[in-house]
């Protein structure tokens, strides 16, 4: 391919990408424009201000308290991909599943709400996902001793290799 | 260390560099704050985590765009067929019989998906929100700003959904009005970002396009761990082969009378005993009123179907009764004929409920007498109730009264 069919393909690429661009600016601003209308026009609605106190009060709540919360049990607590996998999938588990455990008494007289034992499944879950993550650590951990012993091993493929070659340890927050 | 630039404006727009950018014109600069209140996380170093990196930001927010528009345009799809505009109504399909189960198990499916999804996008970009200076210039101010109405509008409406399922509303607004709004504002914001950061993305879409991190790869698998296991837990109030796993979901599809769950009950409707002259009265040109024993002397047919709620649970099940289409056509009514049909109880949004004429004449459209063989329970709509395929589980009218031919 000669360099000036690659320029000239470039800069199709570039017109495509700003005509997407601006396609998508404008079908957004339209849409949140009809979603703010809606918002405060609707007859339901009757104080939409309360909408807003608990849209900012979510976002205080998780870019405030949440992540930062995170940040540091991540930087100064806890240790190695597998643990902090795990924290992810009892921590997602949890968002979803924690509701259920604090309401599981509240169905309003109707039993086929919320009818399991939200509570236990919820630890059932957790210890799950636990147990899975100790298989994973000392599937690694194996493999590494593996290697050590051996440095033949089928432990780690080419790419993997390059990837430790090229990175540094350090995974804090 | 940063892998890549999160500004994208460097190595993303080849053809900007050279000539001024145009555009830049209409963007007046903003001043920079005084250095000296650039503290706390604002200052440079503070994440040292290598995956606040575009890469890793495009992978998942590939991920939680798909699971956000899934979300929205199931979540539109329920509301169309729920309360249609009027030049609308006489063209919703009766068809697939199961066509509105599969988008709404997929609207919570994705929703709950979206959770963690959010999660690990949040944090990836989390050190943006202290990116020095504050704003650049007007244009990059709007764009924080259009980031907050995104980020504020998707938490607000994944947290509203969740709640929903559960029937727990500790809001002060009402759940169904706010939660579409907001659906509007969400996808809306969606839009904007990726128009803003599309360079960006386009730039870090392919795996060439960044140099391969352990720490990625452990955190996208930990991303996906964690979208598995919330799926996995949760899917079968929808999904049958999944039911066995359906350990955190507000709903069984096999729990409840007669082993189907109820959303409003007989009891919270004022429904538990029917007035012993009750009678099924049907408007049309030629009206007419049938006893319970005389409608059950009418040809009886019987239909499996689901009955599927916006809350994400389905379940499906075998119902008997007399076809509506029969019931109209016995008024003297037109095929076409749309009707509207009152329930027994004195109040609620469902109440009285409008089927278009497709449903209508559709043969598996029902005034169902019993469920899977046995006379329906007081909870499921005794002593007659609306059953039709494809159709919101609100709009399946339990304890009919009356129905009137309309058009």
């Amino acid at each position: 391919m000669t360099t000036g069919v690659r320029a000239a393909r470039a800069v199709r690429a570039l017109r495509v990408l700003r005509i997407v661009r601006a396609l998508l600016l404008a079908a957004g601003l339209a849409v949140i424009g009809y979603g703010l209308s809606g918002l405060l026009g609707d007859p339901y609605i009757t104080d939409p201000s309360d909408v807003l106190v608990w849209a900012v009060g979510g976002l205080v709540i998780h870019d405030g308290l949440w992540v930062p919360l995170l940040c540091v049990l991540g930087a100064f607590v806890v240790r190695g991909p597998v643990l902090r996998g795990w924290l992810f999938v009892a921590a997602a588990v949890t968002a979803v599943g924690l509701p259920a455990v604090l309401r599981a008494d509240e169905d309003h007289g109707n039993p086929s709400v919320l009818p399991l034992p939200y509570l236990r499944n919820w630890l059932l879950v957790l210890a799950a996902t636990a147990g899975v993550a100790l298989l994973v650590a000392f599937a690694g951990r194996w493999r590494r001793r593996d290697r050590a012993a051996g440095r033949r091993g089928p432990a780690l493929g080419r790419r993997d290799r390059a990837v430790r070659r090229r990175e540094p340890r350090g995974d804090r927050s | 260390m940063v892998p890549g630039r999160f500004d994208g404006r460097v190595e993303t727009e080849p053809a900007d560099s050279g000539t001024p950018a145009p555009r830049r014109r209409y963007d007046p600069p903003l001043p920079a704050p005084p250095a000296f209140l650039r503290r706390g996380p604002l200052r440079e170093g503070t994440f040292t985590s290598p995956l606040h990196e575009p890469r890793t930001v495009v992978v998942v927010g590939r991920w939680l765009g798909a699971a956000l528009l899934v979300c929205f345009l199931t979540g539109l799809t329920s509301h169309l067929l729920q309360d249609p505009p009027g030049w609308l109504a006489p063209h919703l399909p009766a068809r697939p019989v199961n066509g509105y189960r599969v988008t709404q198990g997929l609207h919570v499916i994705s929703g709950l998906a979206a959770i963690p999804l959010t999660g690990a996008k949040l944090w990836a970009v989390y050190p943006r929100l202290f990116e020095w200076p504050p704003a650049r210039s007007v244009l990059h101010a709007l764009e924080r700003l259009g980031i907050a109405l995104l980020v504020a509008a998707v938490l607000l409406e994944l947290f509203t959904g969740l709640l929903n399922t559960l029937q727990w509303y500790p809001w002060p607004f009402p759940f169904r009005q706010t939660h579409f709004w907001l659906g509007w504002l969400a996808t809306g914001g969606l839009l904007v970002h990726l128009a803003v950061k599309a360079p960006l993305i386009a730039a870090h879409w392919w795996r060439r396009a960044a140099p391969a991190l352990a720490q990625r790869r452990a955190f996208l698998a930990a991303t996906t761990a964690a979208v598995g296991a919330v799926t996995l837990v949760t899917a079968g109030q929808s999904v049958p082969w999944l039911r066995s796993l359906d350990l955190l979901a507000p709903r069984r599809p096999d729990i409840g009378p007669q082993g189907l769950p109820v959303n409003r009950t007989a009891a919270q409707a004022g429904t538990v005993t029917v007035p012993a002259d009750w009678r099924l009265r049907v408007d049309g040109p030629q009206p007419y009123e049938l006893t319970l024993a005389e409608l059950g002397e009418l040809p009886q047919h019987s239909v499996e179907l689901p009955i599927a709620c916006v809350e994400g649970w389905s379940a499906s099940a075998r119902w008997t009764g007399v076809r509506l289409t029969d019931l109209v056509r016995r008024a003297g009514a037109p095929p076409g004929s749309a009707v509207r049909v009152t329930s027994l109880e004195a109040s609620g949004p469902y109440r009285v409920m409008e089927m278009p004429a497709t449903y209508v004449d559709d043969p598996l459209s029902l005034l169902a007498l019993r469920v899977n063989g046995e006379v329906l329970a007081a909870d499921h709509g005794f002593p007659a109730r609306v059953i039709a395929p494809n159709r919101p589980g609100v709009l399946q009218t339990k304890w009919v009264a009356r129905v009137e031919v309309i058009a």
